[in-house]
């Protein structure tokens, strides 16, 4: 087993597990935790698959962006962070059923796909876009001002959102 | 990158840091959140100034072109800080006395103005965009600052709706400019065109689309309709503010892309600009004479008057008068702003809770009863309508001085009957004050004396010396290349 396997099943298992752990925690916001945690793992799997790009678009947006909006927005909207109810309802052995079919079904249709199991050419080392991006993004000679005043704007976004929603005594 | 870089965005910097700086010290050191922040954020926009006015005579552009150092650049810098600086005198007491007291207030101004000194100095159209939202965000909330009664919510609501719908259309135009020139910068779009590399239809509709977004910012008919309903549901303070601030940085937008990077799309857009100038000067001032509430008046003076500022940019492509036509704009918005706080100071100083206190005929007796606050208000309508000596008289000279010289003569001429018509309604307020009996309650508190007193000082005295300021917003000539 090479380092590489062993590095992607501990990230596959805790990628999984978080996952897991998004459905069956109670709290909202250990929910939104968890879920970044998934995205993580995610944007590891894409590193060792050697897609850089989309491992930094991973982070950046989903972890980055989307997550810290559904933090945000559960902050600001509920009162309670915590479900009392139960988890499921009575149709649950059927949404079990139908998930297991789903996914059985998806199985199906990639074995038969014929590049399902060989091994796909490893992307070449020179054509590196994240690089470039990067750079163009930091650069005083291209884009540095519009990314800081960006973060900027956020800032005073953040602030005015939580001036609207906060509930005045 | 150089040290030089960074001097040139030296005010923007110092007012970015210090609003951020002042979220911490507002929450962890003044604590009881109505002391010291406001003079904090006012001390900030004053070291901001220091540094703007510093550059003074400087010309260079930096960040490899996205952001540029002129004379236009530091004479609306310095128009914004010190707007802020009225934004906050305004505020001050005003917020206390209606209860929604909170230091969030001064800390969305300085982020506001920030946006608008960004605007200044853009010479990039994604630095334009950017600038657009930075200025527009803080006032989104700034427009909705009364929660949770139902005005201020309702000017919020369409404020942000329509702001978002107008920064639609700006993104959708750089998008095709961008198309047309394959750059975003100004000084590359000039070079495009001049290369003959450009598709000029496209940029023409690009270039239209931007001056649709930010047609909505200044206010300009036909993109208006939601001026009346925010200046009247926003506190007065924010109102006053956004109807000079806003403006100003909606129209420094304008004049750097239209003046700088567009002067050969003049054939097809200087006929939209001239349409567009006479249609909101007629139907500012028109409306306007309808209005029973004095915040609804001001805000269709305010279309006015940005029909009035929108003339000088329908000589943007004739480049002997170009120049000319920015300096009377840039002086033109001087002297607005300064009437408009002043006017906005004596409405704050009679309004009541639960937006009482501004029908026109709260301002009955005025004149015998607050003989000083009257006569301030008297120059401010004066000087809106453009009687000498105040400094929209000065103002008007000059814009229709350049519109003439650009040989628009029907458009100087429906300026100057639009300008009678708005006697009408300008003077029926001094007519109110002086005329008529009746029991004013005012609450004049000293910063609202202080700004009163030296808006009207300055209206006046500063169009007797008007030649001094023109000088200096001459020298503000658009230099990108």
């Amino acid at each position: 087993m090479t380092a590489l396997q062993i590095i992607f099943l501990i990230t596959a298992v805790i990628t999984l597990g978080a996952a897991a752990m998004v459905v069956i925690t109670r709290n909202l916001v250990h929910a939104a935790l968890w879920l970044i945690m998934t995205f993580f793992g995610i944007s590891v799997l894409y590193v060792l698959l050697n897609a850089g790009f989309l491992a930094v678009a991973q982070v950046v947006i989903y972890i980055g962006a989307i997550s810290i909006l559904m933090i945000f927005a559960i902050m600001l909207t509920r009162r309670v962070q915590q479900d009392f109810g139960p988890q499921t309802n009575a149709a649950w052995p059927w949404a079990l059923v139908i998930a297991a079919a789903l996914f059985g079904g998806l199985i199906w249709i990639f074995s038969g796909w014929g590049n399902f199991f060989t091994q796909a050419p490893v992307m070449g080392e020179r054509a590196d876009p994240l690089r470039q991006l990067g750079m163009a993004l930091v650069s005083p000679e291209q884009y540095v001002i519009p990314f800081e005043v960006a973060s900027v704007m956020l800032t005073a976004a953040l602030i005015g959102a939580i001036m609207v929603a906060w509930e005045r005594k | 990158m150089n040290v030089q870089d960074l001097y040139a965005i030296s005010p923007l910097i110092v007012l970015v840091t210090w609003a951020t700086l002042l979220i911490l010290v507002d929450v962890y050191i003044i604590r009881d959140r109505n002391g010291g922040t406001p003079i904090l954020a006012a001390l900030g926009l004053l070291v901001a100034m220091g540094f703007a006015i510093a550059q003074t005579g400087q010309q260079y552009t930096a960040f490899n072109g996205m952001a540029v150092v002129d004379g236009f650049a530091i004479f609306l810098q310095v128009l914004f800080l010190g707007s802020g600086l009225v934004g906050i005198a305004l505020a001050y007491n005003y917020l206390q006395r209606m209860g929604i007291e909170r230091s969030e207030y001064y800390i969305l101004l300085l982020y506001s103005i920030s946006g608008m000194m960004l605007m200044a100095i853009a010479a990039d159209l994604i630095v334009v965009f950017l600038a657009l939202e930075l200025l527009s965000i803080p006032l989104y909330v700034l427009a909705g600052f009364g929660r949770p009664k139902v005005e201020p919510e309702e000017a919020a609501l369409k404020y942000f709706l329509l702001g978002a719908f107008a920064g639609g259309f700006v993104v959708y135009g750089i998008a095709l400019a961008f198309g047309a020139t394959a750059t975003t910068s100004l000084a590359g779009i000039v070079q495009a065109v001049n290369a003959g590399s450009a598709n000029l239809t496209l940029l023409s509709i690009g270039a239209a689309l931007i001056l649709i977004g930010l047609g909505f910012k200044v206010a300009a008919v036909p993109f208006h309709m939601w001026t009346p309903d925010v200046y009247q549901g926003a506190p007065s303070a924010v109102t006053a503010f956004m109807s000079v601030g806003a403006k100003a940085g909606g129209f420094a937008a304008l004049l750097r892309v239209f003046v700088s990077a567009l002067p050969e799309l003049a054939a097809d857009l200087s006929p939209v600009l001239w349409v567009l100038a006479a249609l909101t000067m007629i139907l500012g001032n028109v409306v306007a004479i309808a209005q029973g509430n004095i915040k609804r008046l001001l805000a269709y003076s305010s279309i006015a008057h940005a029909g009035y500022i929108l003339m000088a940019l329908v000589v943007f492509g004739n480049t002997q008068v170009s120049s000319d036509a920015v300096a009377a704009a840039l002086f033109y918005l001087v002297a607005y702003a300064v009437t408009s706080f002043g006017a906005w100071a004596v409405v704050i100083a009679l309004e009541k809770a639960e937006q009482k206190g501004l029908a026109l005929d709260d301002y009955a007796g005025l004149g015998r009863k607050y003989p000083g606050l009257a006569a301030a208000m008297a120059v401010f309508m004066l000087s809106f309508t453009g009687v000498p000596p105040t400094l929209g008289f000065v103002g008007k000279l000059y814009l229709f001085r350049t519109v003439l010289e650009g040989g628009f003569i029907w458009l100087a001429v429906i300026g100057v009957l639009t300008s009678l018509v708005s006697a009408y309604y300008y003077l029926r307020i001094v007519v109110i004050m002086y005329m008529r009996d009746g029991d004013p309650q005012v609450h004049a508190e000293p910063w609202l004396r202080l700004t009163a007193g030296v808006t009207a000082v300055a209206t006046v005295v500063l169009s007797l010396y008007a030649g001094p300021l023109f000088a200096w917003a001459s020298q503000a000539v658009l230099k990108l290349f």
